[in-house]
């Protein structure tokens, strides 16, 4: 493997784990809380 | 403002000159610093000169870490913080009298480093006007920068750690702008300590900026 | 044993799909949302998946730099992302300073944001000093761009570590605030003096910006293809970032709010 593909590896690999940890985190922070009386305060972005 | 600043400059001074902290603690230290990096790159002379105005110039922003550490230090003592705020005293004031006191101690540090640097690695002192310029240009850059980092940091359990890991990379242009500067001093080669000097200036003016308008804000809250 | 009853524990229903799929007619604005993010997410994979396979296959190798070239459609996106990242950092940490549009919420989007821009600056850092090793078979030039860029990340981490710190949340929120501008405003004049630093050795010109590089058509395009879809994935990934830190700062003060309750059934008889 060159060091080109290794380069796209690493940068799509880290990208997407980083994604996936996100994800998991924010699905794992949500069970823990009690639903909230505001839903939409939560996607203000 | 500038009342307020020369009230505090003068307050810090007086703290440093009856405690002798800096003299006793940090210049020592700086001392130690300049000696342990001796040790590691030789006796041989010829590895120390070329290098002497770099190691000069990080024993200085190592120092400048504990400088500051201990311009808040004072602060904390006594509710000293709680102090000063309630005092009425202009932020920006405060901001320009903490930042002139350390300025101050580091340009005493530094004249004793430069002996030090002169006798342990044998450089020879030339060019006296521009190594004078450039410490002077770059203490008030590295106070200006540090005493806003302090406050960032002041009253944080962590703030032993974290204010060299803040101060220390947004010091990075001064070292290596001081470090070229003094290069050139010291070998006498023409007019390239212009850009350096003017890097540090410009560095000076924009924290010291900075610095002025954000103390308002930090100070208000512990 | 706590005597006080929490509400009974569901799954929320915001963030799942509803049973109509995607497009479902959602009225709530936290649907919308949802959807608008999802959809970017999408869109940003699809923009990077295109890139990749443009990048690794479909485009020619170039005159001089042979395969090298392949780099060039994802080191620069990865530089401008960080610096994207961190502009946007900027603007809502100034806002979060001026007092009259002072918001919490300011404050999380500057730490979400940072900590993705902290994320493509090591990848940067990982591709540029790729690019180094196959072109001069150095890991490390203390080329003016990369060494700025490393100095990028450890001010960053550093701006991570104070967000960390335990304390008054609009206490560290403002200190964060201004340690962001500072780390901002550092970076011009970093870049200033390592250039002038690396001009006075007569090195060889270590170019990694790569301007003697020749790029056109399919080429160019994929660039662009870069540039977008990588800003679409710094995007999703900072809003996630920024729901998840809403949800912690969320169960904090819940937290909080639970303790207290305990402690005042506590105290009755």
């Amino acid at each position: 493997m060159s060091y080109v593909d290794a380069g796209y590896c690493v940068v799509l690999g880290s990208l997407f784990a980083y994604a996936v940890s996100l994800v998991a985190r924010e699905r794992a922070a949500r069970r823990r809380l009690p639903p909230a009386p505001d839903e939409a305060e939560q996607s203000a972005s | 403002m500038w009342h307020d600043a020369a009230l505090v400059c003068r307050k810090d001074l007086l703290i440093e000159l009856r405690s002798r902290v800096g003299l006793n603690q940090v210049v020592p230290f700086a001392a130690a610093v300049l000696l342990l990096f001796g040790l590691a790159l030789g006796p041989d002379r010829r590895s120390l000169l070329p290098a002497a105005a770099g190691l000069f110039w990080i024993a200085v922003l190592l120092s400048a870490v504990l400088a500051i550490q201990r311009s808040f230090a004072v602060e904390s003592a006594d509710a000293g913080r709680d102090g000063l705020r309630l005092s009425g005293l202009d932020p920006a004031g405060i901001f320009l009298g903490k930042g002139a006191a350390v300025a101050a101690q580091l340009l005493v540090l530094e004249a004793v480093l430069t002996v030090g640097v002169a006798v342990l690695y044998g450089v020879p002192l030339g060019g006296g006007l521009v190594m004078a310029a450039t410490c002077l240009l770059a203490s008030v850059g590295l106070a200006a920068v540090g005493v806003v980092y302090g406050v960032v940091s002041s009253g944080l359990r962590v703030r032993e750690t974290l204010l060299p890991l803040l101060f220390l990379p947004v010091a990075a242009p001064v070292l290596l702008a001081a470090t070229k500067a003094w290069k050139a001093a010291l070998s006498g080669t023409g007019s390239q300590y212009w850009t350096w000097l003017s890097l540090l200036a410009v560095f000076a003016v924009v924290y010291a900026a900075i610095g002025t308008v954000a103390f308002g804000p930090l100070l208000e809250d512990s | 044993m706590s005597t006080v009853s929490l509400p009974p524990r569901t799954k929320p229903a915001v963030g799942r799909e509803p049973a109509g799929g995607r497009l479902g007619g959602r009225r709530s604005p936290s649907g919308r949302a949802d959807v608008a993010v999802r959809a970017l997410g999408v869109l940003a994979l699809t923009g990077i998946v295109a890139t990749c396979w443009l990048g690794l296959f479909v485009t020619p190798e170039a005159v001089n730099f042979g395969n090298l070239v392949r780099l060039l459609y994802i080191h620069p996106p990865m530089a401008w992302v960080a610096f994207l990242a961190y502009g946007f950092a900027l603007a809502t940490s100034l806002l979060y300073l001026w007092p009259r549009t002072r918001d919490p919420r300011l404050d999380r989007l500057a730490g979400a944001s940072a900590e993705v821009g902290v994320v493509f600056t090591g990848l940067t850092l990982v591709t540029g000093s790729i690019w180094g090793r196959t072109t001069w078979g150095v890991w490390w030039t203390w080329d003016p761009l990369l060494t700025t860029t490393a100095l990028l990340f450890v001010l960053y981490v550093g701006y991570l570590a104070l967000r960390r710190v335990p304390g008054d949340r609009e206490t560290v929120a403002k200190r964060a605030a201004i340690a962001a501008v500072i780390a901002f405003v550092d970076v011009p004049i970093v870049y200033f003096s390592v250039s002038w630093w690396r001009s006075l050795h007569q090195a060889p010109t270590v170019d990694l910006a790569g301007r003697h590089l020749y790029v056109h058509g399919l080429m160019a395009w994929t660039l662009l293809l870069g540039f977008a879809s990588f800003s679409l994935a710094w995007a999703w990934l900072m809003v996630h970032r920024y729901r998840l830190a809403t949800l912690r700062d969320r169960e904090a003060d819940e937290g909080l709010e639970v303790a207290i309750a305990e402690r005042r059934a506590e105290g009755l008889p």
